[in-house]
């Protein structure tokens, strides 16, 4: 594996939309230069309209840049090569609903040219890689909003491409989608794929991502490991149990008589998504017992363990 | 780093013709047209009550072309820009196309499910056609010996190579509207601009015919280009020739479904070459 090259190299890349026939143009994109490595889950972050999704349809050769280049694995974006190694899942997938997802699978994966020895392994090993072996043979006109975006990740999967490019994947899944979508782009991660993601869920972003941008307007306002970015590097936390006051001002003057000064006194808190998977009862990861066609990872489809997860590329 | 190129495929072609042609079969339009067509054609079954004689037939053969061409037209139309638009409509264009895939391969593979559909409605039009005129034309052979005497007087196979120059002429009407699809951005548009193309080509050999009479070089010329631009849909027109008489001349048939092959071919390749440009 050539290390050196980038998965995805973005360099000077301005993109202009015609708004009126006069000929008045839209910046999506301004001078947009950036590098995801092999192997990093990279977050693209920005409010609506500030050029995410226009910079990955260039990333997937979908739009032609008006200047600047973008490289997938070295090749330039706008060739048909660029996609051999993509997957894609798009913001609220629709898929051809008259298939089941069985066939939907099967149908990608043939598109990408999975070989046929190899095709019903494959897409089988895909689906109950994303937990949806017992509603396979449902027609995805009746999934859930939870169950498209794992099919969907399925038919990004389904070929073992080695960069998976997620737009918002969990937009508009519930908590309990939401937090097996980290969970299975964290297991991406461990089988060594590279991720890139945007979302409007900064907390999920921030428990899955190497490194973010963020984007406002089509420009890039900041760039880096999320600890560059959010980490205090000059404040510790000490998590202790209750102290009274008493023991609190003591340690105050012992921390002074060292030259340090206690900043704040918290009471930590869980977080509201951690709380709610905690408390309903139907989450696969939770130890829930899903029915068929639920959209939850049924444990025993969910790779065995973190350390040991397969990839799902097919058994030789 | 250099990249295994990904040549074109027409395993990836038939594919997307394949899912075409599966999502079309289940739009409930294409089981409404079908139906109403084999209900046309099947109509013809009353006129035996009035009992022409043998040239009732060729009424019955007339009745059942002009179901196929009226209803084989605007299921073309219609299904064609419906089956492209759903795909980018719904998003499903988003994800196929960031596949290892040709914008060719879309275009035509769209083309080829479409042509497939409607290859199957003239195949089912014409084959009830065909078995009504030989069941009518035993019937009228039993009472009027006759006028048969030498035998069936329909020439079967000329009727089904009518039909297949019918299914040629829908291949062109269907790569004219994928042409228009290929850079509209609504299914109305493409739906209205399509009838409207289809009138023209219907009509155009009378822009021809009149070129000779008017004195204007350059309106001589325009008339000319336009008449090359909009394929001549009155070629196709050969059910005429058929039924009795001399018969369908197979050198024509063939110069026909040349000039149909070629116009798809032409007119594919500019619907590819637009697309190409087409920002999804």
């Amino acid at each position: 594996m050539n290390t050196s090259i980038p998965a995805i190299s973005i360099q000077g890349l301005t993109k202009d939309f015609a708004v009126t026939l006069r000929g008045v143009k839209l910046r999506a994109v301004d001078d947009l230069s950036l590098q995801v490595e092999e192997g990093q889950v990279f977050g693209l972050l920005g409010p609506n309209g500030s050029g995410k999704s226009t910079t990955i349809k260039i990333i997937l050769g979908l739009l032609e840049a008006t200047v600047g280049e973008v490289k997938v694995f070295g090749v330039p974006s706008h060739q048909v090569e660029s996609r051999r190694n993509v997957g894609y899942l798009p913001e609220a997938p629709y898929f051809y609903r008259y298939l089941s997802g069985y066939e939907l699978v099967r149908f990608y994966a043939r598109v990408c040219g999975v070989p046929k020895a190899q095709l019903k392994a494959r897409v089988d090993d895909v689906i109950d890689w994303v937990g949806l072996s017992q509603a396979a043979n449902r027609r995805v006109g009746t999934y859930s909003k939870g169950m498209l975006q794992r099919i969907g990740l399925a038919q990004a999967l389904v070929h073992d491409p080695k960069l998976i490019v997620l737009d918002e994947p969990t937009a508009g899944v519930d908590p309990v989608g939401s937090a097996e979508m980290c969970e299975l782009i964290l297991k991406l991660k461990r089988q060594g794929k590279t991720v890139l993601i945007t979302s409007h869920l900064l907390a999920q972003i921030e428990d899955v991502c190497d490194r973010v941008a963020i984007l406002d307007h089509g420009k890039l306002m900041v760039e880096g490991s999320l600890l560059e970015l959010v980490g205090q590097r000059d404040r510790q936390a000490l998590i202790v149990d209750p102290l009274p006051a008493s023991d609190i001002e003591a340690l105050r003057e012992w921390l002074a008589s060292r030259g340090h000064v206690l900043n704040a006194i918290e009471q930590p808190r869980a977080r509201l998504d951690q709380l709610f998977l905690s408390k309903i009862s139907r989450a696969g990861h939770l130890g829930g017992n899903p029915g068929v066609g639920s959209n939850v990872v049924p444990k025993s489809s969910v790779p065995k363990s973190s350390s040991s997860a397969p990839s799902f590329t097919p058994k030789a | 780093m250099s990249a295994v190129s990904v040549p074109f495929s027409f395993n990836r072609l038939a594919l997307i013709a394949s899912n075409t042609f599966l999502e079309a079969v289940r739009q409930r339009l294409f089981n409404f047209l079908l139906l109403l067509a084999i209900g046309l054609v099947a109509s013809a079954q009353f006129f035996r009550d009035f009992n022409f004689g043998s040239s009732e037939l060729k009424f019955i053969a007339d009745f059942g072309f002009g179901a196929l061409i009226f209803f084989g037209s605007a299921l073309t139309i219609t299904a064609t820009a419906q089956l492209f638009f759903s795909e980018i409509e719904n998003r499903t264009a988003l994800t196929l196309l960031a596949k290892p895939i040709w914008r060719a391969e879309f275009v035509f593979g769209k083309f080829l499910g479409v042509f497939s559909v409607i290859g199957v409605f003239c195949a089912l039009t014409i084959g009830l056609m065909m078995a009504l005129l030989w069941h009518r034309e035993g019937q009228l052979m039993a009472a009027n010996p006759e006028a048969f005497e030498a035998g069936r007087i329909m020439r079967y196979g000329d009727l089904f190579m009518v039909g297949v120059l019918q299914w040629l002429k829908f291949g062109v009407l269907s790569a004219i509207v994928l042409l228009i699809a290929s850079f509209s951005n609504t299914n109305l548009y493409t739906v209205v601009t399509g009838f409207f193309a289809l009138v023209i080509c219907h009509l155009q050999y009378l822009a021809r015919d009149s070129w000779g009479n008017v004195d204007s070089l350059i309106l001589r010329s325009v008339v000319r280009l336009l008449s090359f631009v909009f394929p001549n849909f009155q070629l196709f027109n050969l059910s005429d020739e058929i039924g009795q008489g001399a018969g369908l001349d197979p050198m024509l048939a063939g110069r026909v479904a040349l000039y149909a092959v070629v116009y798809i071919a032409v007119i594919g390749g500019l619907a590819v070459y637009s697309f190409r440009n087409r920002e999804i």
